[in-house]
């Protein structure tokens, strides 16, 4: 028998002669809303409504939180001390773990095969950086050392020692770079600053203090002797126990090797070039002067 | 006359009766449209307050003397005015630190006074940083915002205690 069966058959055909649908024929899903608790009302709890008896409790005129009846009050009477002293003059890093970092590129939202920068994990949206609050950058931390197995080229601004093994045991490699305030912001915000149309900045040199950490090798500071951060590799593989690979026989090694001068903020971009994001060109300075200022 | 005046406050005065003869010249000015040019020395008092100068003054400026017109403003801004935030209190800040596991830390009150008549036990003793107990634990947590709940400085010297390690609940 031929016999054209409609999708939907006689539910279509209810739903077709039911009235149109306004606010008087919706109803919420029984259980999605739950009443309002109202305080103080009923037999129980009316009377007072909640409120206790006279006094200030009742009539809403309680004083200051931390008042306690005109006694020295306990926050007043602890001596002061500098704990928190300076906090906005200190220099803070976020924690960047090796699970966070495995868990990005599983999900591919960091990309093994480019080197990986601060843009690149503030692109994938790996970590926040806050440049105004005192964030100097991103530093790389031993948890999940474990289960780390990637091979990549990252830069960050400071990483523990059980991280870099972590990752130069994969084949991997770490170096740890200075960016001053401005040049951070530039770096985690590379497009509104390109928009603004100014010259890409050349990265100050750590201050006085910071710069023992970024020449030292065993930091794997930008600012080493080569040599020594290789000495300071197969000494780490010696302590941690593994099996230094040789990168040069990778095939990825020019992606690996590929580190920034001292002085600049993105790979393949000069400090002083200027970036038109609309037109989609990059203008260079001409003059001898700011050629020599970019260069030192 | 008004020069004898002069002499006589003190110096730490000044500001505040500056202040006070300079709002009786503008009170004069809506009453008289004929005025004199304003001065803001000390030495430029009105001639009416010459007449009875000293109760007059002292009973006028006493209450402005710096210590009790600055008060101290001990209240918690629930909502601030320009960005209607929460604000944290500064005593609180100053005197205690928060470590992240959410233990507060503070210094015993004493641990610098009077010391040549304390025993030396008792000296050690309030020499210790120690906690603050669950009351005062939320008490300051009310008191301050989540700002000061999470530092990340590096060669921090209470790093290993911000987290609880091999702690048994």
């Amino acid at each position: 028998m031929s016999f054209t069966r409609k999708p939907g058959g006689k539910a279509l055909d209810i739903l077709q002669n039911l009235p149109r649908i306004s606010l008087a024929n919706l109803r919420p899903e029984p259980g999605t809303k739950k009443a309002e608790k109202k305080r103080g009302r009923g037999q129980h709890g009316g009377n007072r409504s909640g409120r206790g008896h006279k006094g200030e409790r009742q009539r809403g005129n309680r004083p200051r939180l931390g008042f306690e009846g005109g006694q020295t009050p306990f926050y007043l009477a602890i001596p002061k001390y500098g704990y928190n002293e300076g906090h906005s003059r200190r220099a803070q890093y976020q924690p960047l773990t090796l699970n966070r970092l495995q868990y990005l590129i599983d999900l591919g939202r960091v990309d093994p095969t480019q080197p990986i920068d601060l843009t690149q994990l503030v692109n994938g949206r790996g970590v926040t950086i806050q440049p105004q609050k005192r964030d100097y950058g991103v530093q790389l931390v031993g948890e999940g050392a474990g289960i780390f197995a990637a091979k990549v080229n990252i830069e960050v601004q400071m990483a523990s020692e059980e991280a870099i093994a972590a990752i130069e045991r994969n084949g991997g490699m770490v170096t740890t770079g200075f960016y001053d305030p401005r040049s951070l912001a530039v770096l985690c915000k590379p497009v509104p600053f390109f928009i603004s149309g100014q010259p890409i900045p050349k990265r100050m040199l750590p201050g006085e203090d910071m710069v023992p950490y970024y020449t030292d090798a065993a930091n794997r500071g930008y600012l080493a002797d080569p040599e020594k951060i290789q000495k300071a590799r197969i000494a780490l593989a010696q302590k941690y126990g593994y099996i230094l690979p040789d990168i040069s026989k990778d095939e990825l090694f020019h992606m690996l090797s590929m580190i920034k001068d001292p002085r600049q903020i993105f790979f393949g971009l000069s400090p002083g070039w200027v970036v038109n994001m609309a037109e989609k060109k990059i203008l260079k300075p001409t003059d001898d002067k700011l050629l020599q200022y970019y260069s030192s | 006359m008004p020069r004898c005046i002069g002499a006589v406050l003190a110096r730490g005065l000044q500001r505040s009766l500056t202040l006070f003869a300079r709002g009786q010249q503008i009170c004069r000015f809506s009453t008289i449209i004929h005025h004199q040019t304003v001065q803001s020395s000390v030495l430029t008092i009105p001639a009416w307050a010459c007449l009875s100068a000293k109760a007059f003054l002292v009973g006028r400026v006493a209450p402005l003397i710096p210590s009790l017109v600055l008060q101290p403003s001990r209240n918690l801004t629930y909502i601030s005015l320009k960005k209607g935030k929460r604000k944290s209190v500064k005593s609180v800040v100053k005197r205690f630190m928060r470590l992240h596991c959410g233990l507060w830390i503070r210094r015993k009150a004493g641990y610098k006074k009077k010391l040549w008549k304390k025993l030396p036990a008792r000296k050690k003793r309030l020499r210790e940083h120690v906690f603050c107990n669950e009351t005062q634990t939320k008490l300051l947590e009310r008191m301050t915002t989540k700002f000061w709940k999470r530092n990340l400085f590096v060669n921090d010297p209470y790093k290993k205690y911000h987290e609880c390690v091999n702690l048994k609940v």
